[in-house]
């Protein structure tokens, strides 16, 4: 009988936890990532289907992409059928498939449990279905956590949002679909939790009488809220839940897009269209790789030679070119979290080329990302309203995820909530730990 | 930069936060201790450029060009006449560039200088299959001066010079590593041609692997290169861009096939339009293509290493299209599987760089070659994947 582990699938991140001994351990299942204890929800297959999850899949696309030739080649893709009053024809269709890609980078898995329609993808020779996709990445953490455990796991509590979906039948399938998974990864017991449920479990066991919370989970890509009824685990009700898909990765974008780009050469001269468009992809890591092609390297090399914003090309040029972008993005992400705790940080980047340093003030984020804020707490007081309840009547607010930490946001809770009802985000109130708890409890 | 706006943003942070102010002049201040370190790094240099040795610098460089231009003109037999003086000084020793390339655009550059190499001498190694799948896999040696023409079986064409392309670690060549020029959609690096020499000739020949020919004047060549365009230079759909070679109006053109089969024509008698000039069996194609110039003999490698030796007057020069070919190889060794891996005009002093089946780049004096009749000599086994000659330039004291 192995351990139990609770495992948090989320849209962006990942993470797993166990709980032993009154302790939960939150396992560092990406030694690589800024944040170890956090592992990106990606997935990349290469071309002779080897898996790679989390920032070692980051790396390994960037660094097979980046440079890299390309061939494409014409193939069928389908047809089309015609009708018209009189008439009806068939048209082929063909697309130009880039045969010397080396892998496919899947992200957002778990959005596609809530799709009605989508039931796999094509990777290369292979078919895999949603099922196929996410057993594939849930086998590797596993493997990742009994590798740092040194013990077998058998069993994992993963997280559920409150619905996968409005329609039941749907809301049913992504359920089967996950629990499906996870036994094709090689668990022998699958149980679920609901997301928020799990957040707040460790304020649960403090409670002595039942309490309306607000679970505020907002972490790398989306914001969840759920408004429920905690403290006998029988009378639990869910009142309202609501989110939007914004977050971490977003404020990246926004620091990129405001402070970033002009390092880039964006507003120094006016640029041709097609270097214009390289500049403007900086914020997109994922389309990064895609510009590294010789005719980009011409384009950007004849603007340097034509004396258009000169320095700030090259440095465009290495970005690209020079496999930076992951440093780039990475840099970009811990100035960030350097501003949850103080007011001024420095964005700086000096290597290959590259020469960046932008002094950073949090009244310049929370300005950058003013449209977010505004966006966020219409949602939240929409949420609030759902509910049926009164701010006042709100007992807790629990933060959980790297992004609640942002003081903006604790700000915002406090205004709508008042503070002394903000309940710090630490280990014991993140989803990983309390699924954890979960699974000790179902062991 | 830091624009007032910028400034502006600082000031609303001290404001809001006034524990700020502190780490804002702190980093401020270590950002201006940097800028002036910089500063002066910048300001040492500028005074090396303007106390001219830079400038030294950039004239010996320049110096060197002229002398090699000098080289060219004497060795077409041309009046020296320079608008600067000659340098009097020993110039710089040139250096030779291979490049080994494939249909893939894949590009792969080592330099060596070829004063006191022995022959025989290993240049780099490419590790892996030098030509997986079978994949037509090309050498030129040329000087690092040189500016090359890279044609793609679309009729598209790039130009740079040979120094851009970057170097590669002889001893650890590699497919995986090596320079990509590109091609766009269902396109081939057809080949690479040096063109530095180009306007001492008077007409381009372009030739397809099937053995279909096209002469164009320089001046339109040069025309249409502007436009990176010069055309496939095919008839058939089957048919491929196999490369081109300049010539002045007296030269002989030779185009010699994979089976052994040579074609030769005065240049002045090709077609203008894409005809057929030789016939070649369903399995042959052409290997080399190059024009005889002043050099006394040609040199053919056949895949298995043999140097096979001719005098320049041993070529039948065709008189019509669509012929047969001037046969290299007995019916019996050609049925045997010999086939030619490339050719070349030959002088005295010539030299070439060879690339074998296992990955070797070696570099051999040709005349050793013609008196050993290998390029694998007492080696059984071991292939010839491409070679390609060049000069070692006269040093001059």
């Amino acid at each position: 009988m192995g351990l139990n582990v609770g495992i948090d699938f989320g849209t962006s991140n990942s993470g797993v936890a166990v709980y032993r001994g009154n302790q939960v351990q939150l396992l560092p299942i990406d030694s690589r990532n800024l944040v170890p204890e956090v592992v990106k929800t990606i997935l990349y297959i290469t071309s002779d289907h080897r898996y790679f999850i989390g920032q070692e899949a980051v790396e390994l696309y960037y660094k097979q992409n980046i440079n890299r030739q390309r061939r494409f080649v014409k193939k069928w893709a389908g047809e089309i059928d015609y009708h018209g009053a009189d008439m009806h024809y068939v048209r082929d269709i063909f697309v130009y498939v880039d045969e010397l890609q080396p892998g496919r980078l899947l992200q957002f898995i778990k959005t596609a449990l809530r799709s009605e329609k989508y039931t796999g993808t094509q990777v290369f020779d292979r078919f895999y279905s949603l099922s196929d996709i996410i057993s594939v990445y849930l086998r590797l953490l596993k493997q990742r956590a009994e590798t740092l455990l040194r013990e077998e796991i058998s069993g994992v509590t993963l997280g559920r949002p409150v619905k996968f979906s409005d329609n039941p039948e749907l809301d049913r399938k992504a359920q089967e679909t996950l629990h499906q998974a996870g036994l094709e990864a090689g668990f022998s017991q699958v149980d679920f939790e609901l997301e928020p449920v799990a957040a707040a479990l460790y304020y649960e066991l403090s409670l002595n009488k039942p309490a309306n919370a607000l679970i505020f989970d907002f972490g790398g890509g989306t914001l969840d809220l759920t408004i429920m009824r905690l403290g006998d685990p029988r009378e639990r009700r869910v009142y309202a839940s609501g989110g939007i898909g914004i977050a971490g990765s977003d404020f990246d974008r926004s620091i990129i897009t405001k402070r970033m780009l002009s390092h880039f050469g964006k507003g120094i001269v006016h640029h041709e269209p097609q270097i214009q468009k390289l500049i403007d992809t900086v914020p997109d890591w994922a389309a990064l790789p895609e510009l590294s092609t010789p005719r980009a390297r011409a384009e950007l090399e004849g603007a340097i030679q034509r004396g258009l914003a000169p320095v700030r090309l090259k440095a465009l040029e290495s970005l690209i070119f020079n496999d930076l972008a992951f440093s780039f993005y990475n840099m970009v992400e811990g100035t960030k979290i350097k501003l949850s705790g103080e007011g001024v940080a420095v964005a700086r980047l000096k290597e290959k080329g590259l020469d960046i340093w932008e002094l950073y003030s949090r009244s310049q984020f929370e300005k950058d990302i003013q449209e977010h804020r505004g966006q966020i707490q219409d949602v939240l007081l929409a949420t609030v309203a759902d509910s049926g309840l009164e701010p006042r009547q709100i007992d807790a607010i629990v933060k959980t995820g790297g992004s609640s930490n942002i003081p903006a946001f604790t700000q915002m809770l406090a205004n709508i909530f008042g503070m002394e009802r903000v309940k710090a985000s630490d280990v014991f109130s993140s989803v990983t730990a309390g699924l954890a708890i979960k699974a000790s409890q179902s062991s | 930069m830091i624009s007032p706006d910028k400034i502006e943003e600082w000031i609303r942070e001290v404001e809001e936060r006034p524990a700020s102010a502190a780490l804002i002049i702190q980093y401020i201040a270590n950002r201006l201790s940097e800028l002036a370190t910089r500063e002066e790094e910048l300001s040492a240099e500028n005074i090396e450029l303007l106390s001219g040795r830079r400038v030294e610098e950039y004239e010996s460089r320049i110096a060197n060009l002229e002398y090699q231009l000098e080289l060219l003109k004497r060795q077409l037999g041309g009046d020296v006449i320079l608008p600067v003086e000659t340098p009097t000084g020993k110039p710089t020793p040139e250096l030779i560039s291979v490049v080994v390339y494939n249909p893939l655009g894949q590009i792969i550059r080592v330099e060596f200088e070829p004063a006191g190499m022995s022959t025989g001498a290993r240049i780099g190694m490419l590790r892996g299959e030098p030509a997986p799948g079978e994949m037509r896999v090309s050498v030129l040696a040329t000087s690092s001066q040189e500016e090359l023409l890279i044609i793609f079986d679309s009729g598209r064409t790039v130009t740079l010079p040979a120094a851009r392309l970057p170097l590669d670690e002889p001893e650890n060549l590699d497919w995986l590593s090596a320079y990509l020029e590109e091609p766009r959609i269902k396109e081939e690096l057809a080949g690479i041609i040096p063109i530095a020499k180009m306007p001492l000739f008077d007409t381009c020949v372009q030739a397809s692997r099937r053995g279909y020919v096209k002469k164009i004047k320089i001046s339109f060549f040069t025309s249409h290169l502007a436009e990176g365009y010069i055309g496939t230079g095919v008839k058939l759909p089957a048919d491929r861009t196999f490369g081109l070679t300049f010539a002045t109006k007296d030269d002989l053109f030779v185009m010699v096939s994979q089976e052994g089969f040579v074609f030769s024509m005065p240049a002045e008698q090709l077609p203008s339009a894409i005809e057929e000039v030789i016939h070649l069996g369903i399995t042959d194609h052409i290997v080399s293509v190059f024009t005889a110039g002043q050099k006394p003999s040609l040199l053919f490698v056949t895949r298995s290493g043999k140097a096979v030796h001719r005098d320049v007057s041993w070529l039948e020069p065709a008189t019509s299209f669509k012929t047969r070919g001037q046969p290299l190889l007995s019916k019996e060794r050609r049925e045997a599987g010999t086939r030619i891996a490339g050719a070349a005009p030959v002088g005295d002093g010539d030299w070439g760089a060879f690339l074998h089946g296992d990955g070797r780049l070696t570099a051999h004096l040709l005349s050793d070659l013609l008196a050993s009749g290998s390029v694998l000599p007492g080696q059984t086994e071991g292939t010839i994947v491409s070679f390609s000659t060049y000069s070692v330039p006269i040093a001059k004291s």
